[in-house]
């Protein structure tokens, strides 16, 4: 078996190392592959489609959990790929709360960014007064959870599981009453949280934020080392 | 819906909490001088990650307690004594200490009355009645170059080398070992090495409570396959994610590993190259450990047979195996010996020096490995070169410039003695709180009360600061720039965040002005120049500078820092004495036996929450709200026998003094031993401990003394 394999990305020739993914292969190249349940800091498992590319497969691929294959042409700015990523993306978007917790916060909410990419003002899937009473859960000193924002990317459970190791998070429920949960599905604040915040310091929306933060707009002026 | 608008900067710096020294980055209102977020940071030690305490316990920073003018003690608060130790009535219950009850005593002053009155206090002992008379303790929460200059001003300033600080409490025993053994303190391996271990023993500590991020690389571990051999007296959660978890009797360890290593002996599991290549003294321990068979041993440590050899077999089969140990090994009156079993577990089965293996005590505060590297240590200048060689003696004095005293000066449970005494007259005490730190705190407040000058430098008015004559407000570590050593000898620095209170003054300023009243100037352009000084007398730090530390530090040795990390792991070849010394231990009786009148044996320790005497964690609002009051850990046979629920008010008495407390009744705990954590003033587990100390390290025993528990009558609040 050879160490690496060769493939195009958008018409650039790339060499990677056998079993790097689409998604580590564009990044070493530039290419910017838009993610949300995806980090660097996590094993990929490719829930929130989001980082779709075509690749001449039957169906479009997920970027993220993709090997590079020898001789593979990848697509990553089609039509197609971006149809879908806007499609994705409105499906996401219809019933997001307004406003996310994040955004209001410190203003780092990744769908709303990546909507915003999209030049996505509204989606066609909005439902109004998406309802997040009754679905926030501030029982926890330090989070509050807001379901409604939450987009099961599973970034917080594999942060809780997989970085910290404090087994605590999963998901609970089926088809449409999916949602993140803690031990047995009850209240954060009562379940064994030892609140070490990874869920929230990965969370990409608005679902899981600083408790502290409500109530301020941190604008960042200066990054200075 | 529109925030109040903060305008914020990103500053690197390290998580002032434990030893791990996770990397970090506080978002900085400037405008109003306060953190408002703390994020994980790519470090070395913790990729991103943080715990309870480095990610919302940030807060005390900003807390209206902090001290911001110097104070001189009033006329009419003299004689000396404590203001607020009983102060826990039921309009107060419990809590850090008090400004309200203590402030009274105190006026403000001006820097230079304040100044004035330390230097003349001071110089003036150290003229009338010679430098040994005065003392010093440090503290493990200072940067390096505190430490530095502090010890400096001590033994170039004072004339004595009276100066220690809280390592002495915590693995001054463990550093007596490993210097004994194979002449350094420091760690073999760092914690993420053990991704690369077979087996790991992790005993005597409590990782996930105390060392919260580095157990999470243990858990990692565990779950790729590493087996962790679990050895405690009391279950910690790391024991979840064992492949083993021993539960031996308080104070068996050195009977419990001596059987380790018989079994690994009798088994032909020892490393014989090794041994003959790297090591001396085989045969002594040989002999020793002969007459520790698991099968006469097993009664006494709680364990069976069967099961003490399994763990052996399964230490002495790996390819690498790697030991993390803490408290509970450090702090007995055996402590030495302890530590001394483990580094011949390890030399035994040729476990050092390659990746997975080696000794890793697990360091407790951000910077005891630096503080300890930097001299604040009795016997030793920085680099843990001794002060009664003659040849070191006589190139410190002319780098700084004075005659130093030739005599190992004393432990922090010798300056407590000295002071009681009336050896020691006068103290300059910097960021501890040995009123609720140190064992049998009854002692410790006769010999604070009877020194004729205090002078005590913090953020907060601690316990300790109510015998001060004068009080001096220092800064917190997110108000300073400067340099940590963290467990794995990551060397990390950590830049000015937020702006000291009113008119308190960078640390590192302070100890250089009263070295100027003392007569004994030291100035410096700004803290990388003392970062400089201190590391060109040394060979550990002597690559290193601010610069080339950058945002993610070094582990030293590291000859090359322009183009390497550092060693992660050290000894590859041969130790700094040349081959280890493999020291036989004895099982000896604890200090304090448990009777019919005091039958239980008290072990004190931590909880996730909260840090040492509380006077940070207890004024963020996230950590006492998750952690508000003390408790006592007791198990659910022995509280039945004592008639006691959980919840219960109990009152916990030892020869030295009581306690009222709330118990937990919990079954993690060992019969026959109940645990109190040492954070809480009201509840002071150090008023039950036992001043004995172990020989060698002259730790006190906080994890081993005889008390009683009784209930308390129905009591309406706390």
């Amino acid at each position: 078996m050879n160490d690496t394999v060769s493939l195009t990305i958008d018409g650039q020739p790339v060499e990677v190392p056998t079993g790097a993914t689409i998604w580590d292969a564009a990044r070493a190249i530039g290419i910017d592959i838009p993610v949300l349940c995806h980090s660097t800091r996590m094993r990929p498992v490719g829930v929130c489609r989001v980082c779709v590319v075509e690749t001449g497969a039957r169906n479009l691929q997920a970027a993220c959990v993709r090997p590079c294959e020898q001789g593979m042409e990848v697509r990553t700015d089609t039509d197609k790929v971006e149809r879908n990523r806007r499609m994705l993306l409105e499906l996401l978007l219809g019933d997001y709360p307004e406003p996310s917790a994040r955004e209001v916060t410190t203003g780092d909410d990744a769908l709303l960014a990546l909507a915003r990419d999209y030049a996505l003002e509204t989606s066609r899937f909005h439902r109004a007064g998406g309802a997040t009473e009754g679905r926030r859960d501030t029982s926890s000193p330090v989070i509050v959870v807001d379901h409604q924002a939450c987009i099961l990317c599973d970034r917080c459970i594999r942060g809780c599981d997989e970085l910290q190791h404090n087994h605590v998070m999963t998901r609970s429920g089926k088809g449409a009453t999916t949602h993140i949960a803690f031990d047995l599905d009850v209240p954060m604040g009562e379940s064994t949280c030892v609140a070490c915040g990874e869920c929230q310091a990965v969370c990409p929306t608005g679902a899981l934020t600083n408790r502290s933060l409500q109530g301020l707009r941190v604008v960042v002026e200066e990054e200075r080392p | 819906m529109t925030g109040q608008s903060v305008s914020a900067r990103v500053v690197n710096s390290v998580c002032p909490y434990c030893g791990v020294g996770c990397a970090l980055s506080w978002v900085v209102d400037t405008a109003n001088n306060r953190i408002v977020e703390a994020r994980g940071r790519d470090g070395a030690a913790n990729l991103g990650r943080l715990c309870v305490k480095g990610r919302y316990g940030f807060d005390y920073t900003t807390h209206a307690h902090r001290l911001a003018r110097p104070l001189i003690r009033r006329e009419q608060s003299y004689p000396k004594g404590a203001l607020s130790w009983d102060d826990n009535g039921p309009h107060r219950p419990g809590g850090p200490v008090d400004p309200q009850t203590v402030l009274p005593h105190f006026r403000e002053a001006t820097w230079d009355e304040a100044l004035e009155r330390v230097g003349e206090n001071l110089a003036g002992i150290r003229e009338r009645e010679g430098g040994d008379a005065l003392a010093g303790f440090g503290s493990a929460k200072g940067s390096n170059e505190e430490a530095y200059l502090f010890q400096k001003l001590i033994r170039a300033g004072f004339g004595t080398n009276n100066v220690d600080h809280c390592t002495r409490l915590c693995h001054a025993s463990s550093v007596a070992a490993l210097l004994e053994g194979i002449g350094s303190g420091g760690v073999t391996n760092i914690v993420r090495d053990i991704a690369r271990a077979d087996v790991a023993l992790i005993t005597g500590c409590n990782p996930t409570e105390n060392h919260p991020v580095a157990a999470t690389f243990m858990k990692e571990a565990a779950a790729n396959g590493t087996e962790l051999l679990v050895v405690n007296t009391r279950r910690p959660a790391i024991a979840d994610h064992a492949a083993m978890y021993l539960e031996i009797r308080p104070g068996s360890d050195v009977s419990f590993y001596n059987a380790m290593m018989h079994v690994i002996i009798r088994e032909g599991l020892i490393d014989a190259d090794f041994i003959a290549t790297r090591t001396e003294n085989f045969d002594a321990l040989k002999a020793t450990v002969a007459d520790y068979p698991p099968e006469s041993v097993a009664e006494f440590c709680g364990v069976e047979a069967g099961r003490i050899t399994e763990a052996a077999l399964r230490f002495g089969r790996a390819g690498a195996a790697m030991v993390f140990w803490g408290m509970g090994i450090s702090q007995h009156t055996h402590g030495t010996d302890n530590a001394r079993c483990l580094i011949a577990l390890a030399m035994i089965t040729g476990n050092t020096g390659r990746p997975g293996t080696g000794m890793h005590p697990l360091r407790g505060q951000n910077n005891v490995q630096g503080a300890s590297d930097a001299g604040l240590i009795p016997m030793v200048f920085p680099d843990y070169q001794k002060v009664d060689d003659p040849d070191v003696r006589a190139r410190f004095e002319a780098l700084w410039g004075r005659p130093l005293s030739p005599t190992p000066g004393r432990t922090v449970t010798e300056i407590t003695e000295g002071a009681l005494e009336g050896a020691i007259r006068g103290m300059y005490i910097l960021g501890e709180n040995p009123f609720v730190s140190d064992p049998d705190v009854e002692k410790v407040r006769k010999a604070l009360a009877r020194l004729e000058f205090l002078v005590v430098q913090d953020i907060f008015l601690t316990e300790t600061a109510e015998f001060a004559d004068v009080i001096l407000p220092g800064s917190a570590f997110a108000e300073k720039t400067g340099t940590v050593t963290n467990t794995d000898r990551r060397v990390q620095l950590g830049r000015q965040a937020l702006r000291p209170p009113g008119e308190a003054r960078q640390d590192w300023h302070i100890i250089c002005q009263i070295a100027q009243r003392v007569g004994y100037p030291m100035e410096y352009a700004d803290v990388a120049a003392v970062f400089d000084e201190f590391a060109g007398c040394t060979d550990s730090y002597a690559s290193l500078n601010h610069t080339v530390l950058g945002d993610h530090g070094r582990w030293y040795p590291c000859p090359d820092p322009e183009h390497s990390e550092g060693e992660p792991i050290v000894f590859k070849d041969t130790f700094p004495r040349g081959r280890a010394l493999l020291v036989p231990a004895r099982q000896s009786p604890p200090v304090e036996a448990t009777d019919a009148e005091y039958p239980l044996v008290l072990n004190t320790g931590r909880v996730l929450e909260h840090w040492h005497t509380g006077t940070m964690t207890r004024r963020s609002q996230v950590l006492h709200g998750l952690s508000p009051e003390g408790f006592v850990e007791i198990h659910p046979d022995d509280a039945a026998g004592h008639g006691i629920a959980d919840g219960d008010w109990v009152e916990v008495a030892s020869r030295r003094g009581s306690i009222r407390i709330r118990a937990q009744v919990r079954d993690r705990i060992a019969r026959g031993s109940v645990f109190v954590p040492m954070h809480y003033r009201e509840a002071c587990a150090n008023v039950l401990t036992h001043p004995a100390v172990d020989p060698d390290g002259k730790i006190p025993a906080f994890k081993y003394c005889a008390v009683r528990i009784s209930r308390l009558a129905a009591k309406k609040s706390a």
